[in-house]
């Protein structure tokens, strides 16, 4: 086919088919713009995250980190001392929360408070690792040079300055454990820009002022010249206490990445299903064109143009249709992750970056590879169509103006195929957290959906019985005579319901266990949160014994949290120590849920994630570094625990406590005696609990319906992508419809010269758009749920490591088959008035 | 069976098409207009249906005053006592041969079973007994016009119109399908109305008029 050719067939194509192919192109834009966003919003924390540990970092060569709630500083000395280090730095590092007052201005968390990083440094010591802490060497300082040794001076990175809302001399304050830390800004930091917002201080007075007299969360190191790496590694390490690990400073975005890989895989993996609903639309758009043109495509293959020719020009086509999709998305996703970081900063709502600012930096690699993904559908989309135009027969098509299109014979082998294929698939292991086998068994499964269509048509119409009613007569003829054409317009259909529904079997089974959960693990009456942001406030033992002497109060349970990174394992470690009943661990959904008797190593029980990401299995004995001390414990068994994505460990406190000699608690649970006046209970908590700085009291109610309202705003988005799906679908079938209904206005003309009044040739394609959808949802259905069954047992619990029983929405499903399908009947009603609107005289000579 | 009165017709433009035409045709019988193309034959053979509106005049089949009726009324009755036969067949792609010749019993609600024996009766009176099962599209011309006049008379409607029946087919099958309708209209009892332009068509009708210059007359 030549060039002028190609644009020939090309206008007239793109020209008659203006809203069908816009719908495409928005269609591909769509899935485009969506996993462009996400790798944008992504790539744009990380880099953040990225660019603040290398500033931060300055020259260090290493990072000694230990748990979240810190180790012994005398490793420092004992670090500082090697000879093979040149410069070592202690770094206290903690999460504080501005009070309110010094923060007007500053961007607020999702609790309403601005969060910093409190960095504690030796001045001259860290100095010597990245100078930019010293306002000496670029920052403006305050008047009469106040320094690091000042109590009440902090210096502050730009960022800080501006979520803080304050300038040089300003004073703000910060949440101690015992009130308010004033502070006065002694100078900025432009040096530390891309640190983010820091506000730093002496360590001691960080120390001092944040109870972590004696702890350190960080050493960072540079080497001695001249030294090999991994004899100063080995010395190093040698000399930290365990559970402190060596890492390179940027070794903490990789982590991040790698933490948040599967969760921006799902993300994406949800973009690219709005593409692969487009890709079918595509198809459909490109099908129906092309069925239409029938007889002109049989008279060019009658002139000499070979069949080849013909599927170059199909696959240019698509191509087109996904170039422009491709770009426009690129451009739309650019736009809106810029949007959004601005507004609501990269976190998307699983709280990873939460408080990071996020710095717009495109992927370009991921978005040009997104953006082939947008082309490649299309691309393939216009291959399904040329497959089927091989089929052409020639000479009959030269003298039918029947309108379906060549269809292969549609049997049941090829989607019993896919959909053994689909349950084998299911079965494959995850490639790290990628659960690959699952998405291909989605993918699988949608498309034996989608090639059962024909086949299940043929089915059903054959059961049909609808010999009185002409309508009905003629809407099953019609349907059941045009296989390619309903494969064409109901594929979109049957993906987007197939989709729509396992997203809501799968969101529905995971609020009904997370709602289950919640009624076992809350168990207690009150909770008290010391530090709801940050990391910064705990309570101390006096403070617990307090809240066990109010009256009413029938027993309380002191949590502790500490964070763990394990050499040799990306991901971190919580520690959840509380005082472990029979009835905790039912709450817990412990399996098995008995307590075994103490022996020498202490009895402790792994989530599911803890029991994917580290291997371990029931009756395994581990150590583990609490407290910067080897501890021994035996698994007793795996709980569920859906507030950690990346491992946990429950203990008990008594263990706990007697192993580590911390007595201080992050959260208090308190039971009431079932006597106690609830309202006169909660005030005296209240009492109590509101003396600690930033400190929370609610009852079980509230935190309930907290967790279910975090979880609802986490699945909003989720819901806004399958109803975009379902809507784009609708409007593809709408489209079509369209499109029918012209190529056969000159069948109505004749069904109205036989009597037919226009509103019942309306009623007849609104039964045939009933009857497509009907089947649209019906195999829709069939394969949401295999969908749903893959997603909740396969994707996320090798993505997420969360276990949950399946539970059907029947009334949802039901509503959104019977929406469906009248929005299909009606749809279809709505786009066949343009052809019965002329007159049936002119209609029947149409010879278009 | 068919009377009409001082039927006129203007073109869009208000110029007249025909003026104060009056017709008759009885049950039974065979009558054929004939006129250059643009007389307004096709019109006035719409205007009978009650697919068009004539400006004056009036309609009267069997007793109903065609031009009192609204759309839908026009429609139902048009179901029940109208059948067409036409240039290019509009035989329905997605339905059998015999669902073809039985749709305006299916459209006034004559069960299936009864449909069947009938469509069945017609296609062997038209020499295409045992194509019931076969889809339009595998028909010749002929074949198809000879479908097409069998769902004309199926439902033994009061008034057969057959505009231009012809002009798709060859001398051979012309002839053969004119006999036939002419055969069909007569057998129903119909009144059957034929317009062409073609004179040796219209010789197999009872009765010839001509279209011209704005009125109708014997040709």
């Amino acid at each position: 086919m030549n060039v002028a050719l190609a644009a020939t067939l090309l206008s007239g194509s793109l020209a008659g088919n203006r809203w069908r192919s816009g719908l495409a192109v928005a269609c591909i834009a769509l899935g485009v713009a969506l996993a462009g966003a996400v790798h944008t919003l992504h790539a744009s924390a990380l880099d953040e995250i990225d660019r603040a540990a290398r500033t931060l970092g300055g020259e260090a060569d290493l990072q000694a980190r230990g748990p979240r709630n810190g180790f012994d500083d005398a490793a420092f000395v004992a670090v500082a001392k090697l000879p093979e280090v040149a410069a070592a730095s202690p770094v206290v590092e903690l999460d504080v929360v501005a009070v309110p007052p010094g923060s007007g201005g500053g961007r607020q968390s999702a609790e309403g408070r601005a969060t910093v990083k409190l960095l504690g440094i030796d001045p001259f010591r860290a100095a010597r690792l990245q100078p930019g802490f010293l306002t000496e060497a670029s920052g403006e300082r305050a008047e009469g040079s106040p320094s690091y040794l000042d109590t009440d001076i902090a210096f502050l990175t730009p960022a800080a300055a501006k979520r803080l809302g304050v300038g040089v001399n300003g004073s703000f304050a910060l949440r101690g454990p015992r009130g308010e830390v004033k502070l006065r800004v002694g100078g900025l930091l432009p040096a530390l820009e891309g640190g983010g917002p820091v506000v730093v201080v002496d360590i001691a007075h960080a120390q001092q002022a944040f109870d972590r007299l004696g702890l350190i969360h960080r050493i960072d190191v540079r080497l001695a010249a001249g030294v090999p790496r991994d004899r100063a590694l080995a010395a190093i390490q040698a000399a930290l206490p365990p559970g402190v690990r060596l890492e390179r400073p940027d070794d903490g975005a990789s982590r991040t990445a790698g933490l948040t890989r599967a969760y921006r895989v799902n993300l994406t993996a949800l973009a690219l299903m709005a593409l692969f609903t487009g890709g079918f639309l595509v198809f459909s758009t490109l099908a129906l064109a092309a069925a239409r043109r029938r007889q002109e495509f049989a008279l060019l293959r009658a002139l000499g143009l070979t069949a080849g020719g013909l599927r170059g020009f199909l696959a240019l086509e698509g191509a087109l249709l996904g170039l422009a999709g491709a770009a426009a998305g690129t451009l739309l996703g650019l736009a809106a992750s810029l949007a959004m970081l601005e507004r609501f900063g990269p976190d998307l709502g699983a709280g990873f970056f939460s408080g990071s600012a996020g710095t717009f930096s495109p992927d370009l690699l991921a978005l040009a590879a997104v953006g082939f993904a947008g082309i490649a559908t299309a691309a393939t989309a216009a291959f399904a169509v040329t497959r089927a135009f091989d089929r052409l027969d020639v000479a009959q098509a030269l003298k039918d103006r029947h309108l379906d299109l060549p269809a292969a014979p549609g049997g049941w082998a090829a989607p019993a195929a896919a959909a053994a294929l689909a349950s084998l698939a299911a079965f494959v292991p995850a490639a790290g957290e990628i659960p690959v086998g699952g998405y291909l068994a989605i993918v699988l499964a949608l498309g034996a959906a989608v090639l059962a269509v024909v086949p299940a048509t043929r089915v059903l119409l054959s059961r049909a019985r609808a010999e009185e009613s002409p309508l009905l007569v003629l809407a099953t003829a019609q349907v059941r005579s045009l296989p390619g054409h309903l494969a064409a317009m109901v594929s979109g259909i049957v993906v987007s319901v197939a989709l729509t529904s396992a997203m809501a079997i799968m969101v529905f089974s995971f609020r009904v266990s997370l709602d289950g959960w919640l009624y076992g693990v809350l168990g207690a009456d009150f909770f008290a949160r010391a530090s709801p942001n940050g990391d910064a406030v705990v309570f101390d033992e006096p403070l617990q014994s307090r809240l066990a002497q109010v009256p009413g109060a029938e027993r309380i349970d002191p949590i502790r949290y500490d964070r763990l990174n394990l050499a040799g394992h990306s991901h971190p470690l919580t520690v959840m120590a509380r005082p472990v009943t029979e009835k905790l661990l039912a709450g817990f959904q412990v399996d098995p849920p008995a307590i075994p008797p103490k022996g020498e190593a202490m009895n402790a029980w792994m989530s599911e994630a803890a029991a994917d990401l580290f291997g371990w299995k029931a009756g395994d004995e581990i150590q583990l570094p609490f407290a910067g001390r080897p501890a021994r414990l035996r698994i007793a068994g795996t709980y569920r625990d859906y507030a950690r994505t990346w491992g946990a460990i429950l203990v008990d406190l008594e263990d706990w406590r007697r192993h580590t000699g911390d007595r201080l608690a992050n959260d208090v649970a308190i039971v009431a005696d079932r006597s106690a006046d609830a309202k006169a209970l909660a005030k005296a908590l209240a009492r109590i609990v509101e003396k600690v700085p930033g400190a929370e009291l609610h009852d079980a109610a509230y935190s309930h319906n907290r967790a279910l309202e975090i979880f609802d705003r986490t699945f909003a988005a989720t819901y806004a992508l399958e109803a975009a799906a379902v809507l784009i679908a609708l409007a593809g079938v709408t489209s079509s419809f369209a499109a029918l209904a012209w190529s056969r206005r000159r069948e109505f003309g004749v069904l109205r010269h036989l009597g037919l009044t226009r509103r019942e040739v309306l009623r007849l394609l609104a039964f045939e758009g009933a009857a497509a959808g009907g089947v649209g949802v019906a195999l829709g259905l069939a394969a949401g749920a295999a969908v749903s069954v893959v997603l909740v047992r396969v994707v996320n619990r090798q993505s997420f490591h969360w276990g949950m029983e399946i539970h059907w929405p029947w009334l949802a499903l039901l509503a959104l088959a019977g929406a469906v399908v009248l929005l299909c009947a009606l749809g279809a009603a709505a786009a066949g008035r343009a052809a019965v609107a002329r007159e049936a005289v002119d209609a029947v000579k149409d010879d278009a | 069976m068919l009377a009409v009165r001082g039927l006129a017709k203007r073109w869009p433009g208000g110029a007249l098409l025909f003026d104060d035409l009056d017709l008759e045709v009885a049950p039974g019988e065979f009558v054929a207009i004939v006129g250059e193309s643009g007389a307004g034959k096709s019109t006035l053979l719409n205007a009978l249906a009650g697919l068009d509106r004539a400006d004056s005049g009036s309609i009267v089949i069997a007793g109903t005053p065609v031009d009192a009726l609204d759309e839908d009324a026009l429609a139902r009755w048009r179901r029940a006592h109208v059948g067409f036969v036409f240039q290019q067949f509009h035989l329905l792609p997605y339905l059998t041969v015999g669902e073809n010749v039985a749709l305006p019993l299916l459209l006034n609600g004559v069960p299936s079973a009864a449909r069947a024996a009938r469509a069945a009766q017609l296609l062997a009176r038209m020499g295409l007994a045992g194509r019931e099962d076969r889809k339009p599209g595998t028909l010749s011309g002929g074949e198809m016009q000879r479908v097409a006049i069998a769902r004309a008379v199926a439902h033994k409607p009061r008034l057969v119109l057959a505009d231009e029946p012809t002009g798709n087919l060859d001398e051979a099958n012309a002839g053969e399908a004119l006999a036939l309708l002419r055969d069909a209209v007569k057998s129903e009892g119909a009144a059957g109305l034929l317009v062409t332009h073609s004179e040796t068509a219209a010789a197999v009708a009872d009765r010839v008029l001509r279209l011209a210059g704005r009125r109708l007359a014997p040709a």
